[in-house]
């Protein structure tokens, strides 16, 4: 069995977004990434069928340079091999564009289960997962927070609104798209990160994978204009000075609640 | 130009959804200004009544994908009648809400008809012309303005907008959808567990998010502080998902929707899908390092500052002042 996992390596959570030059997405010089928080659940997820049988983990990321240290991480916590697409074509094509990157190295790889995440921390789309399973014709399932496989099939949980679950069978192949929480994530080992080391890494372009007329920014057809920090509207009453003023303050407020 | 479909959603206990009427607002606002249609489609079975009730209502013309096979949500069976739905009604805007279903069939949908794909649009505008459409992006820190080309599928945010209380004298005809072969099979749903944290009853709400570090902190910090109040824990969904209390104290669209005389949120950012469990609160205190944290939106009172310095002394005060 195979499974392919799909990372995509984001700005840390605490990373200072400051919005770039020409408005359409954040100055990324200078700050931390990280593995999309949402992934490292679907990667987890991988590394348990792995662990529960004879299943390669290969790992698919499409980004810079930076990526490649997104990759050796998930190496070294137990994926087998990883794909690295390398190509800003690639970078500049929108979610449709990237799916299409994806679902064609998902046709070279020909995986039982393709793990995503929901959604990226960065776009909050969650977009690419269902497109994906389309454009590779496989059922897909998201918001998922458990799975039980059986020899054809993965009965799946998703989350639903107040706490309520949907029961679904998917055949396999399929996609599944991961809800954070689902699992507890592993870190990596100091013997996986030095096994890591002579794990393989493949970097192709959109053109090696045969979509490079397909993708890039001038194929897309979703666009950001611009992004912005939000009109503050209703911004609350900050109380100032110091600990002593602001807890006095507070407990003014609570007391005229009549809650105390 | 096309036409605007929109997709209405039936809730489980057999009712259109609410959001669904959201969209129409969306609709009536974007035909009116662009010289579009609107069509509608109401997916399940059985659903004359409510198809003719969503004509009336604002949907306009609706068509009905009414199979056995669609009676519960089925990823593969609803893209194929969004799809139908879609070319039947000649439309190049799709507006779905961005619920459970919404998300999962919605870029399916585009991906099969090689179109864009936005999702959860708080805003989508006429201007110049053009749709323009307006999302949070990094879990509500900024918001983005996009455009898009040719057919365009849309997820709206529930509640971003009212429902439409207005009328139409649309009517109804039956789609044919193909329904053979389909892969995903719905099995059931399951209600949340019953648990002994029922937030919904407290007067007082004293949560905690990501900004707390650890269990300990909570037992240390957050716990004292509720109990001075009178009041139950709450927690944001990063808590949960790293295990540091359970996901009965969840506050949010995947946990408790909330409404207490009091809510302190200690550390929570302020991702939508918290907001929108603790938003409705009577009086909303924060407390976070980050000035722009969206917390701050809803938030009555704000302290920008490390809520290790503020909450121990707050709780010392209000012990104090409790006599």
């Amino acid at each position: 069995m195979k499974v392919m996992v799909c990372l995509k390596q984001v700005p840390h959570q605490d990373a200072r977004l400051d919005v770039a030059a020409d408005g359409s997405w954040i100055q990324e010089d200078n700050i931390k990434f990280e593995i999309n928080s949402y992934d490292t659940y679907a990667l987890e997820e991988a590394l348990r069928a792995k662990d529960a049988g004879e299943a390669e983990v290969v790992v698919v990321s499409i980004g810079p340079d930076r990526v490649t240290q997104a990759l050796r991480t998930a190496l070294g916590m137990g994926a087998d091999r990883a794909v690295h697409v390398k190509d800003p074509e690639a970078d500049a094509s929108d979610s449709l564009g990237k799916a299409k990157i994806l679902a064609a190295i998902a046709k070279q790889e020909e995986p039982d289960v393709i793990y995503c995440g929901l959604m990226a921390d960065d776009g909050n789309f969650s977009a690419i997962p269902p497109m994906l399973a389309e454009l590779a014709g496989m059922p897909s399932a998201t918001g998922v927070i458990s799975s039980e496989a059986s020899d054809t099939s993965i009965t799946v949980r998703r989350e639903l609104e107040g706490g309520c679950r949907e029961v679904v069978e998917l055949p396999r192949p399929c996609l599944l798209a991961i809800q954070t929480g689902a699992n507890q994530v592993r870190y990596a080992s100091l013997k996986g990160i030095m096994q890591a080391k002579k794990k393989p890494v493949d970097v192709k372009t959109a053109a090696d994978l045969g979509v490079g007329e397909q993708v890039g920014a001038g194929a897309a057809k979703v666009k950001i204009n611009k992004i912005y920090i939000p009109p503050k509207s209703d911004q609350a009453e900050l109380l100032e000075g110091s600990t002593d003023e602001i807890v006095t303050q507070l407990v003014g407020k609570i007391r005229e609640l009549g809650v105390l | 130009m096309g036409n605007i479909l929109i997709v209405a959603e039936i809730t489980n206990t057999g009712a259109i959804r609410e959001a669904s009427y959201e969209l129409v607002s969306i609709a009536r606002k974007l035909a009116d200004a662009s010289g579009r249609d609107i069509k509608s489609v109401v997916i399940g079975s059985g659903v004359g009544d409510l198809a003719a009730e969503f004509a009336s209502k604002g949907g306009g013309d609706t068509l009905m994908a009414d199979d056995a096979a669609l009676s519960d949500y089925n990823v593969d069976g609803f893209s194929r009648a969004i799809s139908a739905a879609r070319e039947a009604a000649d439309a190049d805007l799709v507006l779905i809400s961005n619920t459970p279903a919404g998300w999962d069939v919605a870029p399916r949908v585009a991906a099969g008809l090689d179109a864009a794909y936005i999702s959860d649009c708080f805003n989508i505008e006429l201007e110049d012309g053009n749709l323009v459409f307006y999302r949070r992006v990094f879990n509500g820190k900024l918001d983005a303005q996009l455009s898009a080309e040719g057919v365009v599928v849309v997820t709206v945010q529930p509640g971003a907008t009212e429902a439409y209380e207005g009328s139409s004298d649309g009517g109804t005809s039956a789609l044919a959808v193909g329904l053979d072969g389909l892969r995903t099979k719905f099995v059931a749903v399951e209600q949340a567990e019953a648990t002994g944290v029922d937030l919904s009853k407290a007067d007082v709400i004293v949560a905690g998010g990501r900004g707390l570090g650890s269990p300990e902190k909570f037992e240390e910090v957050m716990k004292p502080l509720a109990e001075v109040l009178g009041g139950a824990m709450g927690a944001s969904r990063p808590v949960v998902d790293a295990g540091w209390l359970e996901h009965a104290y969840q506050v949010g669209s995947s946990g408790q929707v909330v409404s207490p005389k009091l809510y302190i949120a200690a550390g929570i950012s302020g991702a939508i899908q918290h907001l929108v469990g603790m938003k409705a609160s009577n009086f909303i205190v924060a407390i976070n390092k980050d000035p722009d944290a969206p917390i701050f939106e809803v938030a009555d009172v704000g302290v920008v500052g490390d809520l290790f310095e503020i909450l121990p002394p707050l709780t010392a005060a209000l012990t104090e002042a409790k006599g």
